[in-house]
């Protein structure tokens, strides 16, 4: 695969990530800091199948569907493991403890040997695609933007307006915070698999904590709690240190150095991020016509 | 008699060393108008705050209809019909007024998930049901033309109104309104006044009530119970509670750092 196909297929998968985070951090309010993790839970899951149990029979995108469903539910189930303890609590304990799983589940990967283990896990399938990460690119925007126009996402959002007036407004706030980081974790590991179909090879040390702070960094730049915001942002910071890159040697070294003076100047002139907690327009546009109909 | 709508037996709220609520009964019918009052720091929010779930109390019932309430969820707690306003408004301030009352008939939405993702056709009708009834509530508060503003923009005697508003969203048997005067000028309270009056008439639900303007209180309630330092002290109809000298001297007591409004 070329450069530049690379770059936007990486961008892709980001954009999930990012996407799938600020429903978790943006949008409900919760702050999770262990997105690579499920990332990594889904990438392992989903290369797993592909090395052994991958029927050879099956058509490569009906296998690779299999695998993105194998990386969503694994990372979702994680997700609910995680979670169901975590989220009654307040949030930096949530903080913490998604700190500590992605940790956890490196350290995991690093001590199995079917998965390589510390060597990497190598032969993965090459199954992904721009068509197909695309393809969930957009079921992911889909499905956030449509879950907000219903009551299930107006009940995610009120936990984070005010966790209290929405007990009191009869909504089971830890199921809705549970449901948004179930969800959120899913497609974190459905972007796993695509990933792991695209790199065919995965090494523990790819989902470190600072991809963690990445992903977070991509959405605060964006606005914490608007998609639109996730997906610039996100574009923002896989294309950013691609161009360092072509800058030269030094200017690549000094790459977080940048993201925090980038941040900084953020923090000064647009606190709430690029898009505030906005959609794009047209989004807004389309919501107007349609509520007008409906 | 008829069991009472909303009933707490000897409840007892202590925090630490601190008994904030002692031993606190009261009652009210289907339709009652009750208010309670007391200076500063008497244990009234505390009270609300039992009754909704969001303290369990350390001792004594919540009865709602004859059923205890203790120890169940919150929002199951509103779910069976009692709702509340808060003393410091508690609106989602970055929701627009339409969504804020919409979130309030959240629990009565009979789609699920997929439905909501798929925006199939039964979503529709339900989410065209909520708006409906959202707005018809609305035009009933004079909101209907700030549908679409942020909470956080609207003045604050609105706020106010927005709130109960929400809170009649959940369609309550029992309204609780903590100090909804507060900060409200002369005009806007005169106009609270009727309002509360006529919510009551017209929604046919019982309200509990805790306000410092006296004016209010006296002018709105059948029945006041007086609480200082956690101790119901006082008990009767508005005229009774005027005359009673416990309450008097309790008020008085606690002038110098309340001083009129
Ligand atoms: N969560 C809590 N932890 C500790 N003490 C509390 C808590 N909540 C209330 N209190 C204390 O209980 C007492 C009663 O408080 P409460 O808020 O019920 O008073 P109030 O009658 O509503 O007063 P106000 O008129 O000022 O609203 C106060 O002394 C308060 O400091
Ligand atoms: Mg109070």
């Amino acid at each position: 695969m070329d450069y530049l196909a690379h770059l936007t297929l990486n961008t892709g998968i980001f954009i999930i990530l990012a996407v799938s985070l600020n429903l978790i951090n943006g949008i409900c309010g919760q702050f999770s800091l262990g997105h690579a993790g499920f990332w990594a839970v889904g990438a392992y899951t989903g290369a797993a199948y592909g090395v052994f149990l991958a029927p050879e029979a099956l058509p490569d995108f009906i296998n690779l569907f299999i695998s993105c469903g194998i990386g969503f539910v694994v990372a979702a189930l994680s997700g609910l493991l995680i979670g169901v303890p975590c989220l009654r609590l307040r949030g930096d304990y949530l903080a913490i403890a998604t700190l500590g799983f992605g940790e956890i589940i490196r350290i995991l990967i690093m001590n199995m040997d079917v998965v390589g283990g510390p060597r990497g896990f190598t032969n993965i399938p090459n199954w992904s695609n721009l068509f197909w990460v695309y393809f969930w690119v957009v079921i992911t925007i889909v499905f956030c933007a449509n879950l907000l126009r219903g009551t299930h996402g107006r009940a995610i959002i009120s936990i984070r307006e005010d966790e209290i007036a929405a007990d009191s407004m009869g909504i089971y706030t830890f199921k809705y915070k549970t449901l948004a980081f179930v969800i959120g974790a899913g497609f974190a590991g459905l972007a796993g698999s695509l990933f792991a179909h695209a790199q065919q090879f995965l090494h523990p040390n790819g989902f470190t904590f600072m991809w963690s702070v990445i992903i977070l960094l991509m959405i605060i730049l964006g606005g914490l709690g608007s998609i639109t915001g996730a997906i610039v942002g996100a574009v923002i910071l896989t294309i950013l240190p691609e161009m360092l890159r072509f800058m030269g040697e030094t200017v690549s070294q000094w790459r977080m150095v940048i993201y925090s003076i980038l941040l900084i100047c953020l923090m000064l002139w647009r606190p709430s991020g690029i898009f505030g907690k906005h959609e794009f327009n047209i989004l807004k546009f389309f919501k107007k016509d349609e509520e007008a109909t409906s | 008699m008829t069991t009472p709508i909303l009933e707490t037996q000897a409840l007892t709220m202590r925090f630490g060393g601190l008994v904030a609520v002692n031993n606190f009964s009261m009652q009210m019918g289907d339709t009652d108008l009750v208010g309670v009052i007391g200076p500063n720091g008497a244990g009234k929010t505390t009270i609300f705050n039992m009754i909704t779930g969001i303290y369990e109390p350390t001792e004594g019932d919540v009865r709602l209809s004859g059923k205890s309430l203790v120890g169940e969820q919150v929002a199951l707690i509103t779910q069976k019909g009692i709702a509340r306003t808060f003393q410091n408004i508690r609106l989602f301030k970055d929701l627009t007024v339409l969504d804020n009352i919409r979130l309030a008939g959240h629990s009565r939405m009979k789609y699920g998930l997929i439905a909501n993702i798929l925006r199939t056709k039964k979503f529709h009708e339900e989410e065209s049901r909520l708006k409906e009834e959202a707005i018809k509530l609305l035009k009933i508060f004079k909101l209907e033309n700030k549908m679409d503003h942020l909470a956080k923009n609207l003045p604050y005697g609105e706020q106010r109104k927005l709130e109960i508003a929400r809170a009649l969203a959940t369609k309550p048997k029992v309204l609780l309104l903590d100090e909804p005067a507060a900060g409200m000028n002369p005009n806007e309270t005169a106009d609270l006044t009727k309002l509360i009056k006529w919510v009551r008439d017209e929604f046919q639900i019982a309200i509990l009530l805790i306000e410092h303007d006296m004016r209010l209180v006296m002018e709105v309630c059948e029945r006041i119970y007086v609480v200082d330092h956690g101790e119901l002290i006082a008990h009767g109809n508005p005229s009774e509670i005027q005359n009673n000298p416990k309450v008097i001297e309790a008020y008085l007591g606690a002038q110098s750092e309340e001083g009129e409004q």
